[in-house]
This record gives C-alpha cells, structure tokens and sequence, in this order.
C-alpha cells in the first residue's frame, strides 16, 4: 500500500497496509518568548485548518508529469478533491539521473534516491494547467462555414452524445465508402500513441502521424545511421568532456534530471563547451561558448574530424573492429581544414583546432547535438559528422559517452485490421513518407500540410483529427496549414484549450490535463524503468480521456478485428467485454504492462513505490560487444556468408525469408550484438546511403559532407532568425499558465548590440520581422548572447487564441517560414528563416 | 570567452549588488565573508539558526524554485517570496549571465524588523526566522523600503483566474504560519507585507524540519540543479555547516551589517 505518513515512515513507502493512523500533526501556536526589542509574540495556528488541509490531510498520489513531453515522477496532494501541491518523485529516475548506478547509489524503497528528485518551473505549475478558467468545458460545434483565418467559428456547445455521434458517422460513412484511408489522425508522441495508434490501424487509415518530426528526427537520423541508435544518451556525469551542439538541456529541461548531470559532471572536473548562435542558458554554466553561423555546425565537426586524424588522435583500436568506412571519411575530411570551416562557421581555425584536440586528449568525452542544428535543411549530415566526432574517439555505450539506452519497458501489442480496414491502409501515406530516405513513423507533417494546401498527394483526404496539437503555430508556415485546414470536410481538434488550430475546426472537444489521466511512460533514461501516469482526480467537467473518447469512437463505429473482435469493448487482457470505458483501457495496458518487461498488472505498478518500475540489473555498457547467446545461434541464419565466418556477416534468428530478425553481426571472428546499421558496424560511410535518393529526389551523399543549406541570407533579408526553448514554457502549450508567465512573462527579440546599431535600433524598440511569406511584429532586446549575424527568440509566444492571458504576448515566427521539411528525414525546418528587420 | 573566473563573479555580484539589490539609491559593495563561515554568537541562544547556501555554479536559472514556492505558499500575482537574477558578468564580450535565486535572507539584524510601527514583524528567536503576524500588520509597507535586499512584497488583492473565478483551486488555503487562511477579498494577508518564512508551516512542533518527509522549504525542495541546500547553521554537523567550512562563501552587502543567514558559492 502506499502510504503518505508522517509520523510512521515520512515520506515513506510502506509494504504493509497496517499503518498505525498518525494525529495530525499539533497546532498550538507558532512562537517564543520575546526577544529583546523585536516584538515577537504569538501567531496563532489553526488546528482544524492543520487537520484539513495540512501535509497529512488527504492523499499523496505517485503519478507523471506531462506539463512536457519529459514524464517527470511526481507526488500530487489532493485534499478535498482538489490538487494542492506537486512535488517531485524521488522514486522516479528521470527525476535525478539517467545512469543506474548513480540512481542506486543511497536508494531506498523508503524514501528513493538519495538526494531526492527534482521537478522544474513547468511541473510545479501543473496545477494552475489543471484549474485553467480559460479550458474548454464542452464539446463545441461550429456553426459558421467561414473557415478563414480571424473568423469567428460561431460556436454552439452540444452535448458529449452528439458529438461522438456525429463524429462516429461521418468516420462510419468514410469508412462505408472504402476511404477510411482519407482519415487523417495526428497526435502528441508522448501520451496516449498505442491506442490511436491501434484506432487508425483497425479503422483502416495508414494516416496517423505524430509529434516527433516536428522535434528531433533529424537528430534520430543523424546518430541512427552513424550508431544504429536514433536516440542515444549522452551520459553527462561520468563524462570528463562534454561538447554539445545547438542543445540546451540545462534550461529546455526535457528530463529533469538533466541539469543535475551537467551541472555535477563540471563540479566533478568535466570541461562543458556549448556551440550555439545563442548563449544559450546552457551555454551560461559553459567553461566556452562558441557563437557559430546557425547550420554550419557539421562543418565545425568536419574540421574538428581533419585535426583528430591529422594529429593521430582517433582511437585506432576501436575504428579498426568496430567501424567501417572510416577511410573514406579520412579521405573526405583530408581537406576540411579548420581555416576552411572558419570561413563557414565564422569559428576562428585557431579556436577549431584547439576544440579538435580537447575533444580528443579527454577520456571519455562525448559530442551531442539536438534541435539547433537539426532543423535546417542540412541538418541530418552535419548531426551525422557531430554523431562521428563520438566515433573517432570510442565514444559510444561506454561510462561517460553516448549511451543506448535499454528501452524494454510496456509491450505494444499488435493488432489486426479486417479486410477492409488491410485494404484501405494499404493506400500511400498521404504525407509522402516514402520518399524520405531517413523518414520516421511519425510522419512529415510539413508534407501532409503543403500536399492538403496545395490540392498535391496521392488523394483528397477529408477528415482529421488533431488530438492535443497545434500546427498552427507548431507546423513552419502557418499560411499555408491554415489553407489546408480550411480545405477539409471536417476538422477534430482535441485540446485543453482553444487553440489556435482548435480554431480553425468545425468539432473541439475538451482533453484533459495530465493530472485527469493515465498512460505508462518508458522513461528516457539508460536502464529500462517505466512509470504510471494516473488520474489523481477525475475530469473537472465530465469529460472522457483522450483514450476513452477513441474506445467510445470505435464502439459506435462498430470497429472489428480481423477476427470479429470488437475490439474497444474486449478487453484485451481479460478478453470479456467491459462496459466501462475507464476500465477497459485500464485493461489495455494491464496487458501491455503483463507482456511488456515489468510483468505486472495496472495495479501492481500502482504499489510500487512512487508507481514506477525500475529494472534492478541496472544499466549495461559495451552491449555491442556482447555475445549472440548460444541458444540462439543453433538456429540462426548467417548472409551473406552462410557459415558464418567472414568479418560483418549479419546473424538472424532465422531465415530471412521465415521472417528473419537481425540478432547480430560477425566481428573479429564472433557472432556478437553489434550495432543496429545496416553493416552492425560504427558507420562512417554509409553506402546503403549512397544508393538512395532524397524527397527532392536528389542522390543522397553516403559520407556526412558539409553542405550549405537551401536558404541562405540575402542583401533583402539579411539575418538569420532562430528560436529555442527555456525551462519556463513548453512549445505552444504554457502561455495561459499564469504562474510560468510570471516567470517569463513574453519573447523578446535577441538582437546583439552591434546589429542593432547598423540598423538604428535600440532596446525595447518594436520592429517588424519581415521575411518573403510574411511579417510579424517582435519586441527587440539586445545581447550580445547572439552572434551579431543572428536574431532570435523563445519559442511558443504570439497566441491569437488559447485563452485571456495568452493571446496577444509575444511573438510567434511560424508564419515567416515555408511549411518545408528537411528531404532526408521529413523533419520540420523552423530554424530556416532569413529576415529583415524594420523598425515599427 | 574563457572560463568563469571567480573574479569574474565578484565583480558581478557588486554589480548586481547595486543594480538589482541597492535601496535607498546607494552604490554598495561588499567583501568576501572569511569569517562568515564561523557559526555568530548571538544575545539570546537559539535552538536553531536556520539558513541557505546556496552554490550559484548548481544554478541553471531555472526558476522552479519560484514557482514551486507559489505553489506552496499560494502567493497571489506579484508576490514572489524568492526571484532569481540574472545579472550579467561584468567585462565580459558576450552577456553571460549569472543565476542566483534570492530569498529572503533572515538577517542576524533585520532592518526590516526594527522599522515595524506596530510590531508586526519580528525575528523568532527559537530559529531565527523572521516573520510577519497579518493580523497586527498595517500594510504601511516601512519594512519593504528597509530590506537592503528586495526581499518583502506587499499584497494588492489580485488574484490568479483559479482563484479569482472560484474554481476548485479557490478553496485550497495557505499553509504560510499554520494558519491555513482562505484567500478572500480585503482579508490579510491582502493588504499586509508579505515575506519567505523557510516554509516554517513545515515545521513539526519541536521547530524541526524533516528533508526526508518533504517537510522542506519548497524552493531547496524542487531545484532542478540542487543548488538549494537549506539547514541548521548552529548545527556543526549539518549540510549548510559543513559546505560553509569546506567552501568560501559570501553574502550580499556585507558592509551593511545585517548578517544574512543566506550564503552563496561562487
């Protein structure tokens, strides 16, 4: 049982139910006798207000975090109903550290890990999310057929019934029709994905997207075709140097445990350099800043890669048996000198060749890039000539280097769609994914919406459903997404708030906050642990979770299985009918959970202290390097070389055409794990690669060349504009949230000093950001935290909708993009912009 | 754009010292603490001397501290019992900041104490911590102009939309003193001066606290970067005593004699 006690265990985990009940802790008077001249005296407590609303009054719920897509552990108090506090989980790993053992180290079931966890400005602030008066109560419809942009919808609230009646019927007569196909579904990636997942599969829709490409594909592309691992983790506090890439994980707290690491890793000697147009708040705790030219990062990383092989510093041993390609790659770099990158990055060769050889003399050191540079159109081959850097050092699954994480944790089970449903997904994807090389099952959105806008694609869809989204500000190009969603027959938006892209639908029903909901959340850290999201109070107004409103939906469609199953009201664990809807998807990830690594029901993760299941083995290093176990080998298939001998020989289970999976590869004469490339190697040169071509339908270079990117400043728009993100705000999603806006109240436009003297601007002036696709109005401050060839600003301000204290703050710069995406990988290009500034 | 140095820092904290911190227009600066890291002898004996240290190098600016102190003490729009700074690093080429979270320091000798027409505001002498009884304070905001340090805030009655359009939220008190006061119109503490109090509500009633029960002031409780250490000055053997032994600390304006029980690593 979990027990929240004071007087028993504090903060105590208790196995035993039996907890001896606690008074309530004493009231009396908070006081002392005075002291001389101060006037101190009595202030009365109030012993019935102790008993009510204290500390031990109510419940301490474990559950997670989705104020961002991060899933910290919290511990939220309801008293009375109500959500009064949230309070970090110290059970929970994400909380405090990404490797095992320094989790473990000082852990206890009692009171979890040894300093406590933490949770950031946006998780403490769940709450005023959760009590928002501005939410959307109830489900509404639009009466007017004006679907232009500042149109007002004309709204008429109807009950819960009728909108999943008249929504069901229009995916019911598509689905009649043979065009379930033309059923859009976009999603968040971090909450509820299996279920809609399944919805659109059984439906017969190949069309669910989610928010992934929007994010970080290109970063997944980058390391997936250099490692085998879209997403490893740099395992900060072991590391003796630590260089990143248009990252700011000290401040855009993805997991919270991330400021812990870094900071802990330079107090344990680690040197921190931060590359970034931005000095980024990250930056700010860095030994060096390095301001470079926004998208040049790659070739940075390629003169740094000239220098290392120059010199003789690349660790030879492990190139030589775990890599291939590395002598195109030295051949390739032979001339990208540290003078020629200068000219590029505007990185002094001075400062690049020192760079080059700090990176190299530490052990371990690690390099890692994420978003900054990853979001132009460049931005997959100059992540892979960063992911190398790791490479030429032995900087991969080792203590203190970019780690794969072991992601065992709830089981997706498979579904199976009937035959009209296998016959309708078996059209194209309407987003075009096919054509990107390094494409991610998330989708392009920015294909989707420039195909919808511009009557482009395989067919017409008719309908999407947008569940907690909002490409109107979140998609480059808001001229064009707003084109496309006018072209619609019908637009769901499912959302908390009237976004901006809720407004624009002709159905918005209510979503729910975190605090309302469950979900299993595989953590992001290098050891499998999985913790549960539980609602700790029901929906405020009635409403179904998002997972209830797609049972409810495919009840009323009448949706089968391949083999007649109603499948939203089987439960798929208990396999009998449940009615109630709650219960049923309770019973759905019971069964993931039961078939998935923690194998326990719902309610045993819930005991779990702080209702997070960690894997106790902890995490392992080198797993490249481990042995295909013998069991597996008797019957495995080796190609080409069917005895298995010769160097890089792929192991599969079985044979490929018995549908065969990869186990491993021959290295050094073993079968052994290996990477997940194509070769099972460390990639320097991916060949694969070479035969492939791009959504532009471009060859694809298989070496990480630097290329500049598609847009480059002009004598008209002369600057680059950026964005980024800061702990105080998550995407689109915070700006209504009172207390993260006393934080960080607006989006001043950065602009250095220097910049804005040549332009005759000064501090707090207003100016137009103007670019080819439009103008938006920006408050400028000077910096000279950015290079003085680049503007820039946090992302997510500039609302026109949401709610009262959202709309009109700040700035948003979507609408100055083109609605593109990067050819290799569909990954939205929102640092591609070039500007101007006016003064307004 | 080489490494902070440790001058670096100072020089920015005179700079923030009077810039962000400086009352009564004077341009103020202060020293490094040698001696502060010895334990005061103070008039009276007190059971405990509660206070921070606080390591500036941990801080990543965040600001949970701010808002999880919201949280906790259900201070309404404009009052922030802690802020965090981000003064920037003098003579520097590029604009670094630097940040640190500013609480209420519980001064030794808290001018804001002896300004106080009605007494209303004074220095517990069991712990140290100053506090503020709402029902004698007058709301006439002397202490706000003596606090060298921007520390006291006074309540105009806005409230947050959860509060102010009676959802749910509106019921849930204030735990600030134990006295659990439901936020209504023209009641205190609206119109009184209000101040960090260490979370003293979590205190049990031998005036301990208890890191392991949560029972933590909720700043050093939530910091992303654990740069919050909260504790025990008068105790040898606590976190705070052993840091202020091991590290050199300072404290804000020094000259001025408060002695605040607030320090920072550099």
């Amino acid at each position: 049982m979990y027990v929240f006690d004071e007087k028993i265990g504090r903060r105590k985990f208790l196995k035993l139910s039996a907890a001896t009940a606690a008074a309530a802790a004493g009231a009396g008077t908070l006081t002392g006798c005075g002291t001389v001249g101060s006037g101190e005296h009595a202030i009365p407590a109030s012993a019935a207000g102790v008993e009510t609303w204290g500390r031990d009054a109510g419940k301490w719920i474990p559950s997670c975090c989705n104020m961002c897509g991060g899933q910290s552990g919290i511990l939220a108090h309801v008293v009375n109903g109500v959500v009064e506090k949230i309070e970090p989980n110290p059970w929970n790993p994400n909380n405090y550290t990404n490797i095992s053992t320094d989790f473990f180290e000082g852990y206890t079931e009692e009171y979890g890990c040894a300093e406590g966890g933490a949770i950031c400005p946006k998780g403490n602030a769940g709450i005023v999310q959760l009590y928002d008066p501005d939410r959307i109560k109830k489900p509404l419809k639009r009466a007017n057929r004006d679907k232009s942009v500042g149109a007002d919808p004309k709204w008429q609230e109807i009950s819960w019934d009728q909108a999943v009646e008249e929504i069901a019927a229009k995916m019911k007569a598509l689905r009649g029709a043979g065009e379930a196909h033309k059923l859009l579904w976009m999603s968040e990636d971090h909450s509820f994905t299996h279920i809609q997942a399944d919805f659109c599969k059984l439906f017969g829709t190949p069309n669910y997207v989610n928010h992934s490409n929007l994010c970080d594909v290109a970063r997944k592309a980058s390391f997936g075709t250099v490692m085998g691992d879209g997403r490893p983790l740099a395992d900060f506090i072991q590391s003796k140097h630590i260089m990143l890439f248009g990252w700011n994980p000290a401040s855009a707290i993805k997991w919270v445990h991330l400021p812990r690491i870094i900071t802990r890793a330079i107090e344990r000697g680690a040197r921190l350099v931060v590359v970034d147009p931005y000095l980024s708040d990250t930056a700010a705790k860095a030994h060096e800043w390095v301001p470079i030219r926004p998208s040049t990062d790659g070739a940075l990383a390629l003169a740094m890669g000239h220098v290392i092989i120059r010199d003789g510093l690349h660790d030879k041993e492990s190139i030589a048996k775990w890599s291939v390609g590395f002598d195109e790659y030295a051949r390739y770099v032979s001339d990208k000198t540290p003078a020629w990158a200068e000219k590029i990055t505007t990185v002094p060769a001075r400062t690049i060749e020192r760079l080059a050889r700090e990176f190299a003399a530490a052990k371990p050191a690690l390099a890692d890039v994420w978003s900054g540079p990853g979001q132009h159109s460049n931005g997959v081959q100059g992540g892979r000539a960063i992911a190398i850097l790791n490479a030429l050092v032995g900087s991969y699954d080792r203590p203190g280097t970019m780690v794969m994480p072991d992601k065992r944790g709830n089981k997706h089970q498979e579904v199976h769609p009937d035959d009209a449903a296998q016959k309708t997904r078996k059209e194209p994807r309407f987003d075009d994914l096919g054509k990107y090389p390094l494409g991610h099952g998330s989708g392009v959105y920015c294909q989707l919406f420039s195909n919808l806008a511009e009557g482009k694609g395989p067919y017409r869809p008719k309908m999407l459903v947008c569940v907690f989204q909002n490409p109107m500000m979140s998609v480059p190009g808001t001229d064009t997404v707003a084109k496309a969603l006018a072209k619609l027959e019908t637009v769901v938006v499912v959302d908390t708030m009237m976004s901006e892209t809720a407004m624009m639908a002709d159905y918005v029903l209510p979503g729910t906050v975190y605090l309302e909901r469950y979900d299993l959340n595989s953590h992001w850290v290098t050891w499998p642990a999985l913790g549960l999201r539980q609602p700790v109070v029901k929906p405020l107004f009635g409403q179904p979770a998002e997972y209830e409103l797609v049972a409810l939906l495919g009840r009323k469609i009448g949706i089968r299985d391949a083999n007649g199953k109603d499948f939203f009201r089987i439960g798929p664990l208990s396999e009998k009918p449940i009615e109630d809807v709650t219960a049923w998807y309770e019973d759905f990830l019971s069964k993931e959970l039961v078939e998935g690594a923690p194998k326990m029901t719902l309610d045993e993760l819930r005991k779990l202290p702080g209702a997070v299941w960690v894997d106790k083995k902890g995490t392992r290093y080198e797993k490249y390097a481990e042995p295909v176990p013998p069991e597996k080998l008797k019957g495995a298939f080796f190609d080409p070389d069917r005895s298995g001998r010769a160097e890089g020989t792929a192991v599969y289970d079985k044979p490929k055409d018995k549908g065969g999976k990869r186990i491993g590869t021959v290295i050094g004469g073993k079968a052994v794990k290996g990477f997940a490339t194509k070769s099972g190697k460390i990639e320097f040169f991916s060949k694969w690669l070479g035969e492939k071509k791009d959504a532009a339908g471009k060859p694809v270079d298989p070496l990480p060349v630097y290329a500049p990117r598609d847009w480059q400043p002009s004598s008209e728009y002369p600057l680059y504009l950026i964005n980024w993100k800061e702990a105080s705000h998550t995407h689109t999603r915070t700006q209504n949230n009172p207390w993260l806006l006393e934080i960080k109240p607006a989006n001043p436009l950065i602009v250095n000093p220097e910049t804005a003297r040549k332009l005759g601007l000064r501090g707090g002036d207003a100016v137009w950001v103007e670019s080819p696709h439009g103008k938006v109005k920006a408050v400028v401050k000077l910096s000279r935290r950015i290079h003085p060839e680049v503007v820039g600003l946090q992302h997510g301000f500039g609302h026109t909708a949401m709610g009262r204290q959202a709309r009109g703050r700040g700035t948003s710069d979507a609408l100055l993009r083109p609605t593109k995406a990067d050819p290799l990988s569909g990954q939205a290009l929102h640092k591609e912009n070039c500007v101007r500034l006016v003064k307004a | 754009m080489a490494a902070v140095g440790r001058r670096d820092l100072l020089r920015h904290l005179v700079k923030a010292g009077a810039i962000a911190l400086a009352a009564g227009g004077a341009v103020l600066e202060f020293g490094a603490a040698s001696e502060a890291a010895a334990p005061l002898e103070t008039p009276t004996r007190r059971k405990h001397r509660y206070g921070m240290v606080i390591d500036t190098r941990r801080c990543v600016g965040c600001r949970a501290c701010v808002v999880a102190c919201k949280a906790e003490n259900k201070t309404p729009p404009g009052v922030a019992y802690t802020v965090v700074l981000d003064g920037l690093l003098g003579e520097r080429p590029d604009d670094r900041p630097l940040f640190m979270t500013k609480p209420c320091f519980h001064c030794e000798h808290p001018p804001c104490v002896s300004v106080c027409p009605v007494g209303a505001t004074f220095k517990r002498r069991q712990d140290g911590i100053v506090a503020v009884d709402y029902d004698r304070c007058i709301g006439c905001r002397y202490c706000i102009t003596a606090c060298p340090y921007g520390a006291r805030f006074f309540d105009f009655g806005e409230n947050y939309g959860a509060v102010a359009e009676g959802t749910p939220y509106a019921q849930v008190p204030s735990p600030e003193y134990r006295q659990f006061r439901v936020r209504a119109p023209g009641a205190s503490p609206v119109g009184n001066v209000r101040k960090c109090t260490f979370c003293l509500h979590l205190q049990d009633e031998e005036g301990r606290y208890n890191r392991a029960a949560g029972r933590w002031p909720a700043c050093a409780k939530t910091c992303t970067g654990h740069a919050i250490r909260f504790g025990d000055l008068g105790d040898p053997e606590s976190e705070v005593s052993r840091l202020l032994r091991a590290r050199q600390p300072i404290r804000l304006k020094e000259e001025l004699g408060t002695e605040p029980n607030v320090y920072y690593l550099l």
